[in-house]
């Protein structure tokens, strides 16, 4: 048997390795996806004061800081038993808000629109936001980096830092804003919200308007039918930062709806001996393997899912597209995996039109910021949706506070089962026998799971040597019979 | 963060890096202490996390810039110092981030877009043992090199402050 690494995976924040193993005629058996792990996070933290813990988790990852301050700032009022006041929680949104607004801009400009924009088997020189900046426009690639960095700003403002945030303490927020900042936060959304228009209309054009990229969307090999889970309102809409957890099965069909302290009821992490990363799967359902399908206990945590699992957006010009999504893809849910991007999008409109609601909302200047604590309950849990997947964190204390466990399941890892099984099928659908592997084939497989926008900060950041993408065709010696490298 | 103003015809020094993995905080340890040790209003000092295009950001309307980070290397011993600029990069822990683009294109794309790019940019690298453990303190083949390596930082940088004083025009 053959084997075809690639190693380290390029436009994957974090560093992975991915090795497929061919038959002697070629064909793909099987796919390993591998990612080296951080070690040590909850040793770290035992023995501190567990109000210490979303300041320090916000160092765990300089992609999604935001979204473990958010959690850990959920599950420290947890510990604490306290709700935090109406303006703490809204003002924790609209950083929020924010937060994903810069995150889903950059991935869609810099990860998802080379594939489509520029072409997945182009060359890979032009590849990139570059090419995607020459095809569209000089103006438009202002845009993006202005955009970005005005949720950036927001992020600062409300967070005390854009990457090290500490705004969150038990029973709410550090600081309020003014009206004048307020104002400024307005006009800076109101922006937002033109600019995700304009780029949900670019991935309309672009994407929907070729039927070669229409029929990759649906017809190649990056469907798989999982079940989905998202965070709901009580409305049953998405919600990024509070609500239940929903899952609903491979027909849309809701299977569960648990509350954030009841998630070790209904999801169970399993380890498998050649992978570092856990695999979260649906504990009531029980292990079934890396297979899809309706028996299967494999879930999706993705932009995709978080609409699959929910019933509509909760802002109206998201809601109209979430319709447009659906009744073009053919009804929900969607499987497609390559429709991750546009649901992202959908969740760019969200997260721009919640920012505005939020900033003129009269509550989000309030002087309220924190509710009076209540006793040590020992134990809390804060869930968020994260922009890669539905984010739990876990802490148990003692009776004074200090940190005797932690417990974190991160966004990217309850897709682990999911990105191995869509890599495979990539992989399978794309090598066919006896046929020249090229570095536009590696890259449309690296496509299965550059659409779930996997982060493994949380879990990896060395790098050893030059950024590159290798591809070893091995015999079954493991002599090397040939080598690819990409820069 | 400063204005594009006050960053005119400076050196910003940026020491990035995750202060809590161990080694891989040595860039924004050094820029602690070289912070304490090069005072002249002629540099700013700050810190990061990450680079992609939040770099274009930070590194906008400075004269010149240092970057002070971790790298890992498959032959290099703990405590090696890489000087490196564009010509010769490689890629150190944190310039490029692979949610984003990279340093190379996003220094690419801020000249593309007419952005005010620092003319230099310099890359000090220190080869590091650890980074993927979560301790404040160094390694301790880090710990003892430590000195040496704040030594030839604090040297580097009184090396770009001369170069950077204004030579006075003969009367």
């Amino acid at each position: 048997m053959r084997k075809i690494t690639i190693d380290p995976i390029t436009r994957l924040e974090g560093h992975g390795k991915i090795e497929i193993f061919l038959h002697p005629d070629g064909s793909v058996e099987n796919v390993y996806f591998q990612v080296p792990e951080l070690r040590g996070f909850e040793k770290f933290c035992e023995g501190r004061p567990v109000e210490e813990l979303p300041s320090i988790v916000t160092k765990i990852c300089g992609v999604c800081p935001g979204c473990h301050h958010m959690a850990s700032g959920k599950a420290i009022d947890a510990v604490f038993g306290v709700t935090p006041p109406p303006t703490a929680v809204k003002l924790r949104e609209l950083f929020y808000m924010a937060h994903f607004v810069h995150s889903h801009i950059a991935h869609f400009y810099a990860l998802a629109a080379p594939d489509f924009v520029v072409g997945p088997t182009s060359d890979p020189a032009e590849r990139n936001i570059l090419g995607v900046i020459s095809k569209v426009g000089i103006e438009i690639g202002t845009e993006v980096i202005k955009q970005r960095r005005i949720a950036q700003e927001i992020q600062a403002l409300i967070g005390g830092h854009q990457t090290h945030v500490i705004m969150n303490t038990p029973g709410g927020v550090k600081k309020g804003i003014t009206e004048e900042q307020r104002d400024d936060i307005v006009k800076k959304a109101e922006g937002f919200v033109e600019f995700s228009k304009f780029s949900v209309q670019l991935f309309k054009d672009v994407v929907l308007g070729n039927k070669d990229y229409v029929d990759i969307i649906l017809n190649g090999p990056y469907s798989l039918k999982l079940h989905s889970m998202g965070l709901v309102d009580a409305n049953n809409k998405v919600n990024f930062y509070d609500g239940r957890v929903r899952v609903v099965d491979t027909e849309g069909k809701e299977l569960y709806k648990y509350s954030p302290n009841e998630y070790t009821d209904f999801i169970e992490e399993r380890v498998e001996p050649w992978s570092y990363l856990k695999f979260p799967y649906l504990k009531k359902i029980g292990w079934k393997g890396f297979v899809e399908g309706q028996d299967s206990s494999v879930y999706q945590a993705t932009p995709l899912s978080r609409l699959n699992a929910s019933d509509g957006m909760a802002t109206p010009i998201a809601q109209k597209e979430y319709e447009a999504m659906y009744a073009i893809l053919g009804g929900k849910p969607v499987h497609a995996t390559l429709a991750m991007h546009w649901a992202r999008l959908i969740e760019l409109i969200y997260a721009s039109e919640h920012c505005l609601e939020l900033a003129l909302d009269s509550e989000i200047t309030g002087k309220e910021l924190r509710s009076p604590l209540g006793k040590i309950v020992g134990e809390g849990v804060g869930i968020v949706e994260a922009q890669r997947g539905t984010l739990t964190h876990h802490y148990w204390t003692d009776d004074r506070g200090m940190v005797k466990k932690v417990n974190l399941i991160v966004g990217t890892t309850n897709n682990n089962a999911a990105i191995c099984m869509s890599l495979k099928k990539a992989a399978q659908g794309l090598i066919k026998k006896d046929m020249e592997v090229t570095e536009g084939t590696l890259n449309m497989i690296e496509m299965a799971f550059r659409a779930y926008d996997p982060c493994f900060s949380c879990a990896t950041h060395s790098l050893p040597g030059q950024m590159k993408m290798e591809l070893i065709l091995k015999d079954l010696e493991g002599k090397i019979l040939r080598t690819i490298k990409r820069n | 963060m400063t204005s594009f103003a006050e960053r005119s015809g400076k050196i910003l020094v940026l020491g990035i890096g995750n202060e809590i993995l161990t080694d891989d905080g040595i860039g924004v340890r050094l820029v602690d202490d070289l912070q304490a040790k090069c005072f002249s209003a002629e540099i700013v000092f700050d810190k990061g996390t990450v680079g992609g295009l939040e770099i274009l950001e930070i590194i906008q309307g400075y004269r010149e810039v240092l970057f002070l980070d971790a790298i890992k290397t498959n032959e290099g011993k703990p405590g090696e110092i890489y000087h490196m600029d564009l010509s010769d990069f490689l890629e150190t822990s944190h310039l490029s981030n692979l949610h984003d683009v990279s340093f190379i294109e996003a220094i690419r794309l801020g000249r593309e877009l007419g952005f005010d790019l620092p003319e230099k940019l310099h890359i000090f690298a220190v080869e590091i043992v650890e980074d993927m453990v979560f301790s404040i303190n160094f390694t301790a083949e880090i710990e003892k090199q430590y000195p040496v390596i704040l030594d030839t930082a604090e040297h580097f940088i009184r090396s770009m402050i001369e170069m950077n004083e204004p030579v006075e025009s003969p009367v």
